[in-house]
């Protein structure tokens, strides 16, 4: 490979590439690592399930990591590499966490208090009452790259709004609660 | 439509009159119709919830309007006239029954809640749960809350929104909805 910065690079796409966008990687990784079709494949495979073992596992610290290559690997690549990957580890944590299968998310939360002062039923009123939008997106694995955005508009009293309250402060109880424990 | 209201057994038709009526009457949020849907076809009678719908909004019209209009069982019934024909005789008797004991009950509607434009808040339903593991991580001691917000859109019909927040989103969330109630109170 031409620079570190370009191991760096490298190592970052295998993790972030799901096993099915590997052959094109290595198809465009391949030239600059002046490295032939099957080695590029070979190398961006390798990365990626390095990459992928050290996250799933866990694998926190560098000698667990050295000593995941095989005995003749060159000794600077090698300490090159497990550099890169503790540099990046909670970052992919982070990723992996994010991209597990869920439920839809929630993206975006607006509100708004209105006072209704008048319909076509009741001509003079003073109704408080709130507008809330929840911006809610789709399983993203589901979605690939073009996650479904919804926007969810629901309009709340006073009381309804109370009740919303209780349950939100029971969750934060539990909440509370397991932290303790 | 009318077709469709054919294959309704009795007893269902009889319960969707019902919950539009104390709808109108804001006795209940809306009308269950995904649950009422479920309860037809696993008696075995194939109908879709689109069709369902449909045919909610059409007697939740019907109703509304034969209120508005001030009319007796038997006006409401001579309006379905030439429509009336084509329905079948149970559901003519339902809609008369139902409007007999309950349609005088539908006054005219001076009332704040009568203004949806937006889907109705009805309930919440929660749950805090801790993500163990994933095929992308064997140890993820991940905590989530998931929410599950009951909604009745304007045309009375429920329908359940699920969703997942982390627990700073949550945190957020809350801190929200205490500034919501407290500017309600203010206001």
């Amino acid at each position: 490979a031409p620079s570190k910065d370009a191991v760096r690079q490298l190592c970052q796409e295998c993790f972030c590439s799901p096993p099915a966008a590997l052959g094109p990687l290595a198809r465009r990784a391949g030239p600059g690592l002046a490295a032939s079709a099957e080695e590029a494949e070979q190398l961006v495979s390798a990365l990626h399930n390095l990459t992928r073992h050290v996250v799933y596992r866990g694998l926190t610290r560098a000698e667990d990591i050295l000593c995941l290559f095989p005995e003749n690997f060159h000794q600077n690549l090698k300490n090159l590499l497990t550099k890169i990957i503790l540099e990046n580890i909670s970052v992919w944590r982070n990723e992996a966490q994010a991209s597990q299968i869920s439920l839809p998310r929630l993206v975006d939360m607006d509100w708004r208090v209105d006072i209704k002062t008048s319909s076509d039923s009741i001509v003079r009123m003073a109704v408080p009452t709130c507008l809330l939008q929840l911006k809610i997106q789709e399983d993203a694995a589901l979605c690939g790259n073009n996650p479904v955005v919804s926007a969810l508009t629901v309009e709340l009293s006073k009381e309804t709004l109370d009740t919303m309250l209780e349950g939100l402060g029971r969750i934060r109880d539990q909440l509370s609660a397991v932290a303790n424990k | 439509a009318a077709d469709k209201i054919r294959l309704i057994p009795q007893d269902f038709f009889a319960e969707l009159c019902e919950q539009i009526i104390q709808h109108l009457n804001h006795k209940i949020p809306g009308v269950n119709t995904a649950e009422l849907c479920q309860r037809i076809q696993t008696s075995g009678v194939e109908i879709n919830i689109g069709d369902l719908a449909k045919i909610a909004n059409i007697l939740s019209f019907l109703f509304s309007t034969a209120a508005r209009s001030n009319l007796s069982a038997e006006e409401l019934v001579t309006t379905l006239g030439s429509a009336g024909s084509t329905l079948p005789k149970h559901a003519v008797q339902v809609i008369r029954h139902v409007w007999d004991e309950q349609g005088k009950a539908l006054a005219a509607p001076e009332d704040a809640r009568n203004t949806a434009t937006v889907g109705q808040f009805v309930d919440m339903k929660w749950k805090l749960g801790v993500a163990m593991s994933s095929d992308t991580c064997r140890s993820l001691k991940y905590p989530y809350v998931t929410v599950t917000l009951t909604v009745a859109d304007p045309s009375g019909q429920i329908t359940d929104r699920s969703f997942e927040m982390t627990i700073p989103q949550f945190k957020n969330f809350f801190r929200q909805f205490k500034e919501m109630a407290s500017v309600l109170e203010t206001v």
